[in-house]
């Protein structure tokens, strides 16, 4: 048995309460590079996922996200102890905010609930151009509209081609194309950047 | 057919919110994030003139709509079989870009796929993975 199978059934029975979740990070990194959901494929390529979620968060209660999905789908998610959270860099579960968008992997209970494994709030993967560069802001002309990128000192990282990310935006030119991983601010064309992909 | 290294990301499609809210369902018409599906640079002659793959010495097949490939992260060996729903990545905007872990790397964009199908294999916040792609 994996360890990844262990983990997703130690977190299916604290979620259900037959067992206590303080012993899952025994189990290795609960980061979000190793969060995610483990184990054979069971669903057919191009169907939907059924353990996968995304939508915005209209309401949040002990532990359990309401979202409503952008097909009007509701969901019912539920953070454990086990859960990595990330908006803009890992967090916890009180950064979390009515209003924001996600995507979230987990387990699907009988219940209906999504037991999350991994839920990253907010995040958006753009391609776009740089159209202007201001003090700690890049303005993004993506499929014809303005994005607004705000860089966040201590956090915003740059990627050159196949260089380690670093916290120099100096190589980055209007004009250029760039991929940019980041945190959406809700209900505006803004995001706060994470990383930004650039081929210089 | 052997299996196309170089890396992989990740693309929304279908109903969204924020920046991916206008993005549609994808050439194809069929594409939702929350499917098992992923974007082809060679999904037809268009999509092929606008991609550009060769442009980075990609030779990669032609394959339409609702073919299904099966792409492994290289970083830990997980993988995902997915279908095409659109054309993408832009691979001649980003020839030469490699992404790696460790001494494992991947250079120039072949695949993109949605979010959930990436976060099979990935976590979302990784942006950028060495992979292979393959059709068994």
């Amino acid at each position: 048995m994996t360890e990844n199978l262990d983990r997703r059934r130690l977190l299916t029975s604290a979620v259900v309460g037959s067992a206590a979740l303080a012993g899952a990070t025994a189990l290795g990194s609960l980061a979000p590079e190793a969060a995610f959901a483990a184990g054979e494929q069971a669903i057919e390529p191009g169907a939907p996922d059924p353990n996968f979620a995304e939508g915005r968060i209209t309401g949040i209660s002990a532990g359990m996200l309401f979202v409503t999905g952008s097909d009007t789908a509701l969901w019912r998610i539920r953070i454990t102890g086990g859960t990595s959270i990330w908006k803009l860099r890992p967090t916890t579960f009180e950064q979390v905010a009515v209003g924001d968008g996600l995507y979230a992997r987990g387990l699907r209970l009988p219940d209906g609930t999504l037991a999350a494994d991994s839920v990253w709030v907010n995040i958006v993967n753009v391609h776009a151009h740089i159209a202007a560069i201001g003090r700690n802001l890049l303005h993004l002309d993506h499929k014809g509209k303005r994005i607004v990128g705000h860089l966040v000192p201590g956090t915003s990282a740059a990627r050159y081609n196949n260089t380690p990310a670093v916290s120099d935006m100096s190589m980055l030119r209007v004009g250029k194309h760039v991929q940019v991983i980041g945190a959406w601010v809700p209900d505006t064309n803004e995001v706060q950047i994470a990383t930004v992909y650039a081929n210089a | 057919m052997a299996a196309l290294t170089g890396t992989m990301s990740w693309f929304c499609c279908g109903n969204s919110w924020g920046p991916c809210g206008t993005a549609g369902h994808g050439a194809c018409g069929t594409c939702n994030s929350g499917s098992f599906q992923h974007a082809w640079p060679n999904a037809s002659a268009a999509c092929f003139n606008i991609t550009r793959p060769d442009a980075c010495g990609v030779t990669m097949s032609r394959r339409g709509c609702g073919f299904r490939h099966y792409t492994t992260n290289r970083c830990n060996g997980k993988r995902v079989g997915t279908t095409i729903a659109d054309c993408g990545p832009q691979t001649d905007l980003w020839c030469g870009e490699r992404a790696c872990c460790g001494s494992v790397c991947g250079t120039n964009r072949i695949v993109d796929l949605t979010p959930a199908a990436y976060s099979q294999i990935a976590s979302l916040s990784s942006g950028l993975q060495p992979c292979s792609v393959d059709t068994v």
